[in-house]
């Protein structure tokens, strides 16, 4: 499932970058997060709940940063292993300087294999559409707080 | 002592007697009690529970299994994997030629896995609960491949499945009959259709698969207690893979909650089970849960048919069509390349077609194996023949109904031998679609337009002409591979009269509620002179019994045929017996005695001139002193039934590949709201023709039954794969089967043409043909006739595929191109 679009945020583009590059602001963004570890400048885990259907799937979610070209671009792959899922998730944001804010192009192909998979197609878009939307709004504020200070 | 008598002759038509009545079914009692006994409900000490670890990917390399885990749970006794499997097992024989022949099938995935939900390792544990969540603890790492769900696309080989067999061709071959080429040069208008596709569904039985599964050290043999419906040809997969004679393999059923072929193919989950009985010294169950069977048990054939180019003269007279099948097996030939040959059975459907080809090509791709299902391969045929009949008669402005008249195959020319060497043992289609058509009111159909057109409902008319083709030749097998050394057919059963007068029947078949118990009663009742209620049908199998044999099992349409067969071979050998016998007590001649009422007795004779079956039974099991030495009657007799088919000519691809053909002939009526393309069926008849009815009740029943699995593929039931492989209707909430309240009333009539060929007139019919599938896209197709006249392309049409069909019926039309000279 590919899911695309463009964020326009407050903050300067460095700003946005520190926010978007920092392990530990990255772990507030994401929902359900239950803990997180980094492992070194390239790689992260996490242990996620995802909320789909009833109840949460419980997953730990493997990160590698593929690519970087700062304060503009980054690709990271994220793959995920729970109860009867497999999660692929391939994501890369570009930034772009608009006037004194940031103009941020995102776009991510996730993938959910295995049974959930299969049950999960009635309900993964809306729920992936209101995770993106959580994250959006989560990043805004953040982005709002980092270039206040 | 038993002795075993082999026969090939076939016998007369019973007159009279229970055989045509509806007796009360034995079954029913112990089964709407609660009381039957399926496999689920065997119990014994110490039993660890089996759960399988499936891949979750469609296609992907097996990096590596770590078991560690989930054996450090308390209370898991042991795991398996695909590395113990390869190392314990050798793979399963494989029925093809290259390449498919060269494909190596494990019971777990080794090294790699080929269809999402394949099982890839197995936990046992104390409880079915525990097993499962000691299978979540296995950590499987994979290494994702691209996957193939679209069999055209993985003939081109890009991406090859089975890389020990170099490509993802199965089984290829062209078969032609006739010429084809001359009937289209001198036809008056050639149809074509560039493509039509049946779809994947299968008919999911009520009960899943399993076995309880116990393993004696001494002797070293397993004993299943399964719901395996051929048990016989499961033995022939699973000794050779498992390193052992089939003498070391007993396989017990009693009740089985519905197979419908989908219980075939078990003999992968059946190893693992047998393995880990071994290991595990402990006898060892299986249940396999509803989303499981969905994913990775058995679906029906997926087929292609492209190009087709049919011959029609100007009255309406088809001679001849040519087709490309693309037939998509899954991920494994498990019971395949089979179905490349079986649709032959009934290769022109109910019609007079002398000149046929078929470039017939089965494909693997990274979806669940299929296996038999109700109808299998002469159903997605045979809806390839009705679409062409209603696409030619819609496109060259011909009567549905007179256009099958003319062309169907007459009464009088049965027995008729159809161009590949079948002879279709007796029927009249042409009577049976009359009294269809009366059923449903044919007559006032354009009243029901108008009435329909009045409410803005579109109304269609259709019709479903089908065969059931049964008792099959194992022959045609060498069709497709001429080394493979399978033919003709066979079935045992015993019948004796035990020491207290019982009469006493085992059979070799796997009754899955076919009524077997009640018919087989009907038979021998008839024949040694008692009433059913006399006579004990030992419920179930049991490849212990002795009275099997190499394709004993329930499938192909086959038990009124080949279990009755040998029940009835069986039951006469004692009737002859106890005649012998009470002569020689009551010092009469054999022609004077006779057995009725449960009596041997002198006709005519006086009262006291009688011996209950009981006497008989005493004398030889328990009071024999007096019998003189050469006369040792044993009143317990096996019986082999084996029908004649001689040898196929495997030159020109003919022979006789079934025995007998059951039809059935379905009309329907269905309305269709042109707003969200949603299809009611308003009015349904079945006329069944499968020579004498034993037990009409049990007739109505497979009919029922056939009708609703075919009504439910027709409209609902379909196996969806996203592009990754992913099954997207892996349960009964996105799988939806007919309930009662989407079943139509059914009107059902019955033409009774005996079969000249099979021992009691009768023939097989529990598959039904898909008679269903033809009508509703009969149907369908003829409702929106008035809306563009778009061609129903495919087997299974849900409410957005009609909805599609209206908003652009150019699209489908493009399909069909129509050559007039």
């Amino acid at each position: 499932m590919r899911v695309e679009g463009v964020k326009e945020l407050s903050g300067g583009r460095e700003v946005v970058w520190e926010v978007l590059n920092d392990p530990a602001s990255m772990a507030k963004l994401m929902p359900g997060v239950e803990s997180f570890e980094v492992t070194d400048d390239t790689h992260w885990s996490a242990n996620v709940k995802v909320p789909l259907g009833l109840g949460g799937l419980k997953m730990k979610m493997n990160f590698e940063k593929t690519e970087e070209r700062e304060p503009e671009f980054a690709r990271l792959v994220a793959k995920g292993t729970g109860v009867g899922a497999i999660m692929n998730m391939d994501t890369a944001f570009t930034l772009t300087e608009a006037g004194s804010g940031t103009s941020m192009k995102w776009e991510a192909d996730v993938k959910i294999a295995g049974p959930v998979g299969s049950m999960g197609q009635r309900v993964l878009q809306p729920i992936i559409n209101q995770q993106v939307e959580n994250v959006l709004t989560a990043l805004e504020k953040q982005v709002s707080e980092a270039a206040a200070q | 002592m038993s002795t075993t008598t082999i026969t090939t002759e076939s016998g007369t038509v019973l007159e009279k007697g229970a055989i045509g009545q509806s007796i009360p079914r034995k079954e029913d009692r112990r089964l709407v009690q609660g009381q039957g006994v399926f496999f689920d409900d065997i119990r014994r000490h110490g039993t660890g529970y089996v759960h399988f670890v499936r891949s979750p990917y469609a296609h992907a390399k097996i990096v590596s299994i770590d078991v560690s885990a989930a054996l450090a749970l308390d209370g898991v006794y042991g795991t398996i994997t695909g590395d113990e499997v390869a190392i314990h097992t050798d793979p399963f024989f494989e029925m093809s030629t290259p390449p498919g022949a060269n494909i190596k099938d494990y019971a777990l995935a080794v090294g790699k896995v080929r269809f999402q939900g394949e099982p890839v390792a197995a936990v046992c544990a104390t409880t079915r609960e525990l097993a499962r969540d000691a299978a979540e603890l296995v950590e499987v790492e994979y290494e994702p491949l691209p996957a193939l769900v679209d069999a055209e696309e993985a003939a081109k080989d890009e991406v090859v499945l089975h890389e020990e067999a170099g490509s993802n061709i199965v089984w290829s071959g062209v078969f032609d009959w006739g010429d084809v080429d001359q009937a289209l040069a001198e036809a008056d208008h050639v149809v074509k259709i560039k493509r039509l596709h049946f779809h994947r569904f299968s008919s999911t039985p009520l009960e899943c698969s399993g076995a309880l599964v116990e393993y004696q050290k001494g002797t070293g043999q397993w004993t299943l207690y399964c719901n395996h419906q051929m048990p016989g040809v499961g033995a022939i997969w699973m000794a050779p893979a498992l390193r052992c004679g089939i003498d070391k393999l007993r396989f017990v059923t009693q009740d089985i909650g519905g197979a419908f072929g989908n219980k075939i193919c078990l003999h992968p989950y059946y190893v693992v089970l047998c393995l880990l009985a071994r290991k595990l010294g402990r006898p060892v169950q299986w249940t396999e849960w509803r989303t499981d069977q969905h994913t990775a048990n058995a679906h029906g054939n997926e087929r292609t048919f492209l190009d087709v180019e049919v011959a029609v003269k100007a009255d309406g007279e088809m001679t001849g069509f040519k087709v490309k099948a693309v037939d998509d097996c899954g991920a494994f030939p498990r019971y395949e390349p089979l179905g490349c040959i079986i649709w032959a059975q009934v290769t022109p459907g109910c019609y007079g077609w002398r000149n046929i080809r078929v470039d017939f090509t089965q494909a693997c791709t990274n979806k669940a194996p299929v296996s038999p299902n109700r109808g299998y391969s002469r159903m997605q045929h045979l809806w390839l023949t009705e679409r062409v009949v209603d696409i030619v008669a819609a496109e060259l402005g011909l009567d549905p109904v007179e256009v099958r008249k003319r062309n169907y195959v007459k009464a009088e020319q049965m027995p008729y031998e159809t161009p590949n060497g079948c002879v279709y043992d007796s029927g009249d289609y042409a009577r049976s679609l009359d009294i269809a058509l009366e059923l449903i009111g044919y007559d006032r159909l354009d009243e029901r337009r108008k009435d329909a057109a009045a409410r803005g409902k579109l109304l269609g008319f259709g019709i479903g002409s089908t065969l059931d083709s049964g008792t099959n030749n194992f022959g045609q097998s060498q069709l497709l591979n001429p080394e493979l050394q399978f033919s003709g057919n066979n079935e045992a059963a015993m019948v004796k009269l035990d020491i207290f007068g019982e009469v006493v029947v085992t059979l070799g078949t796997v009754p899955q509620g076919q009524g077997h118990e009640t018919t087989a009663s009907q038979v021998v009742s008839d024949i040694i002179g008692c009433s059913p209620e006399q006579v004990h049908v030992r419920p179930g199998h049991d490849s212990f019994f002795n009275s099997s044999a190499g394709f004993s099992g329930t499938y192909a349409s086959q038990f009124a045929v080949t279990g009755l067969g040998a029940v009835k071979g069986a039951a006469e050998l004692l009737r002859d017996e106890m005649i012998k016998l009470a002569a020689f007590v009551l010092q009469a001649p054999e022609e004077a005695i006779e057995l009725a009422d449960g009596f041997a007795r002198i006709k005519d004779g006086p009262e006291e001139a009688a011996l209950p079956f009981m006497a008989l039974g005493a004398i030889v099991n328990a009071n024999n002193a007096f019998l003189p030495p050469d006369f040792n009657p044993t009143l317990n007799h096996r019986y082999v039934y084996r029908p004649y088919f001689g040898v196929v000519d495997v030159e020109k691809k003919m022979g006789k590949l079934t025995l007998t053909y059951a039809s059935q002939i379905h009309a329907c009526l269905v309305e269709i709201d042109p707003e969200t393309g949603q299809t009611e069926i308003v009015d349904y008849a079945a006329v069944d023709d499968c020579g004498v009815r034993v037990h009409p009740q049990i007739v109505e029943g497979q009919v029922h039954g056939a009708t609703a699995h075919a009504i439910g593929a027709a409209l609902h039931e379909d196996f969806v794969y996203d592009e990754d492989g992913t099954l997207l209707t892996p349960n009964f909430y996105d799988y939806h089967v007919p309930h009662t309240m989407d079943m139509p009333p059914l009107k059902t009539g019955y033409v009774e043409s005996p079969s000249p060929v099979s021992p009691l007139g009768a023939k097989g019919m529990g598959e039904g043909g898909g008679g269903g599938i033809h009508a509703i896209c009969s149907a369908i197709q003829d409702a929106l006739r008035s809306e563009g006249a778009p061609i129903v392309y495919d087997s299974c049409n849900p409410s957005h595929r009609v909805w599609s069909m209206l908003q652009d019926a150019e699209q489908t039309r493009a399909l069909v191109e129509v050559t007039s000279k």
